[in-house]
């Protein structure tokens, strides 16, 4: 037998969903775009431990197992291809960390309301342009006949042989971590300002009253102001350390530096959709996803244990 | 408070940095714009800077007058237009939904929709769903997957949040139910936010090409951006039409494939650039949004 309690308690949550039954009828398109192209997808994973073949589908591809993970595991452009991410992905991640937040600091200095604005606007362009259109300007800059060889002609004098940087696979590192750091420093200064602008005026005064110099300023009030935000987006980078943007390093390739500087979504793309290798592209993007759980994961803990700011 | 000359020194150190990076901002793109409105064949000489040396306003003639280009316009302005409206109607909708306190299962929906964030399938799974949706080759892969982000939804809900319950309390009062508080009160209140997310959507979806590289073949349906990358990747080469069509002199004297590319670039990108000085403090607002509450 059912307690009164048992009984009142169903009921009211039959109640309570009838009573809320538009908000229910709200939430739905939301529920149903997410089951469909978030979830099923998921499911999708299992590819990658079936031979997918297109003709048979996806219930009669025979199973697997852990081979097509070997096979990537072995292919030759595997491993330079996860080199390649790790790479571009910290330099980018560490390497640009610290301008936005110079930039930030430097528009604080500044006095003048109507230059400040002028700055700041003019620093948000590159976040606008699409990473196309700046590839475009990149090839157009650095071509044999454009300004970075018209420039370098100047510098260097006699016998300056004009070539293009974006050539040579050397450079991409540099290509990719410049380009990143042209196309952010303006957007991503926004947060830090912002956090800068939370600071009480007074402590200022009161810290200059104690003789504290304007470098002391910055040091001891401006920067602390930031930590928070500066340590919360450093996490949020590490657990991105496997995604380089397609868009950036799919664009500035070319067919002299394709191979070498392929990274994992690249190849993926390749593997997958251009060269109709189902299973192995499924394989290498599942394993992208769990490294970059584990990242995400760890830098969190790591991040809980120097100071206490964490996501979750 | 005395200004010593360490001050001054630290004023010109900032003052310095900052005009230097205005001008590394702003070069490429004038260098651009000096180049589309340049003739090609001068401009191949080199030492353009941020000035035409033979203007000419060929270039542009030539892109226009490419039935593509046509084209790819009107996509990229249709998918932006029905995003801006699925993707509000439907984040709008969950936002509110979720911010009723005595709804029943949202810790539930909440956590459901916010898993999606962080476990991505990978493009193939998504290809393949693609393929038995029918959206491969379809209009429709430019709208129907964008409908709901999280964190757009988030921005949203909290935006709704602020917004004084004593409104909500007095027209309760006065008899209306939820859905007539929705339309009457939070929805015209939340216009605003609601302007923030059309803005945001308007770029991205002006913006993106890896959708049409991935799963568009149809030259139809080809978005302006993905024009673009085909002409300045693969050398698709916008001039050739204009040449077989007009064997007009000036067509070949004054334009080369490099400078029609230019060309296709700023014209691509021009709508954005003209845009959003004006609408700064809303993408501003959205993003310091997000960052405080999320």
């Amino acid at each position: 037998m059912k307690t009164q309690q048992e009984l009142t308690r169903k009921r009211s949550l039959a109640v309570d969903m009838r009573k809320d039954m538009y908000m229910y009828i709200l939430l739905l398109p939301a529920l149903i775009f997410v089951l469909i192209f978030n979830y099923i997808p998921l499911a999708g994973i299992a590819i990658a431990f079936k031979d997918y073949d297109v003709l048979k589908g996806f219930a009669d591809s025979p199973w697997m197992g852990l081979e097509n993970f070997r096979t990537i595991f072995t292919m030759p452009n595997f491993v330079n291809a996860v080199k390649n991410t790790l790479i571009y992905s910290s330099v980018s991640l560490f390497g640009q960390f610290p301008f936005p937040i110079l930039l930030a600091i430097f528009i604080n200095e500044v006095r003048s309301t109507g230059f400040k604005k002028t700055v700041q606007t003019v620093s948000y362009l590159p976040h606008f342009l699409s990473w196309m259109s700046v590839i475009g300007f990149a090839y157009s800059i650095f071509s044999i006949t454009g300004s970075y060889n018209d420039i370098m002609a100047l510098i260097v004098g006699e016998g300056y042989e004009p070539s293009n940087p974006l050539l040579d696979a050397d450079n991409f590192l540099a290509v990719i971590f410049l380009s990143g750091l042209w196309k952010s420093i303006g957007w991503n200064s926004i947060i830090y300002l912002a956090a800068i602008c939370g600071v009480d005026r007074s402590l200022y005064e009161a810290a200059s009253i104690d003789g504290c110099g304007r470098i002391g300023r910055i040091w001891h009030i401006t920067l602390p102001s930031i930590r928070t935000t500066a340590v919360l987006i450093l996490v949020m980078g590490v657990g991105s350390l496997v995604s380089t943007s397609f868009e950036q390093v799919y664009g500035f390739q070319n067919v002299f530096i394709q191979a070498e500087t392929d990274t994992m979504n690249t190849l993926a793309y390749r593997e997958g959709i251009q060269g109709g290798n189902y299973s192995v592209a499924t394989a290498l993007g599942f394993t992208r996803g769990i490294i970059s759980v584990i990242l995400v994961l760890a830098a969190n803990w790591l991040s809980k244990k120097i100071s206490d700011v964490s996501i979750w | 408070m005395k200004r010593k000359a360490s001050d001054y020194i630290m004023d010109t150190i900032v003052y310095a940095a900052l005009i230097i990076l205005c001008v590394l901002c702003l070069y490429p793109y004038l260098n651009q714009i000096a180049i589309s409105l340049n003739e090609g064949m001068d401009s191949a000489k080199g030492g353009i800077t941020i000035f035409p040396r033979k203007f000419t306003l060929e270039n542009y003639r030539t892109l226009l007058s490419d039935a593509s280009y046509g084209k790819a316009f009107v996509i990229t302005v249709l998918r932006a237009i029905l995003n801006m409206i699925l993707s509000n109607v439907v984040m709008f909708g969950a936002a509110y939904a979720l911010t009723r306190k005595r709804l029943r299962g949202r810790k539930v929906f909440t956590t459901y929709l916010v898993i999606p964030m962080y476990l991505h399938a990978g493009i193939i799974p998504i290809y393949i769903l693609y393929r038995y949706l029918g959206l491969i080759n379809n209009f429709w892969v430019y709208v129907l997957p964008f409908s709901f982000a999280f964190y757009s939804m988030v921005i949203i809900r909290s935006f709704i949040q602020d917004i004084p319950e004593s409104l909500e309390e007095s027209a309760l009062l006065d008899g209306a139910n939820e859905m007539t508080i929705l339309f009457k009160i939070i929805l015209p209140l939340s216009l605003p936010v609601l302007a923030t997310m059309c803005l945001w959507i308007l770029v991205g979806q002006w913006n993106d090409w890896t959708t049409t590289l991935y799963y568009i073949t149809d030259r139809n349906l080809f978005t302006l951006q993905y024009l673009m990358m085909r002409i300045i990747k693969q050398g698709d080469q916008l001039r050739q039409q204009a040449l077989l069509e007009s064997m007009d002199v000036d067509t070949q004297i004054k334009t080369t494939s490099e400078s029609v590319k230019a060309a296709m670039i700023i014209a691509t990108s021009l709508p954005i650039v003209m845009v959003y000085p004006f609408l700064q403090r809303y993408f501003v607002h959205g993003v310091t949004l997000g960052a405080v509450k999320g």
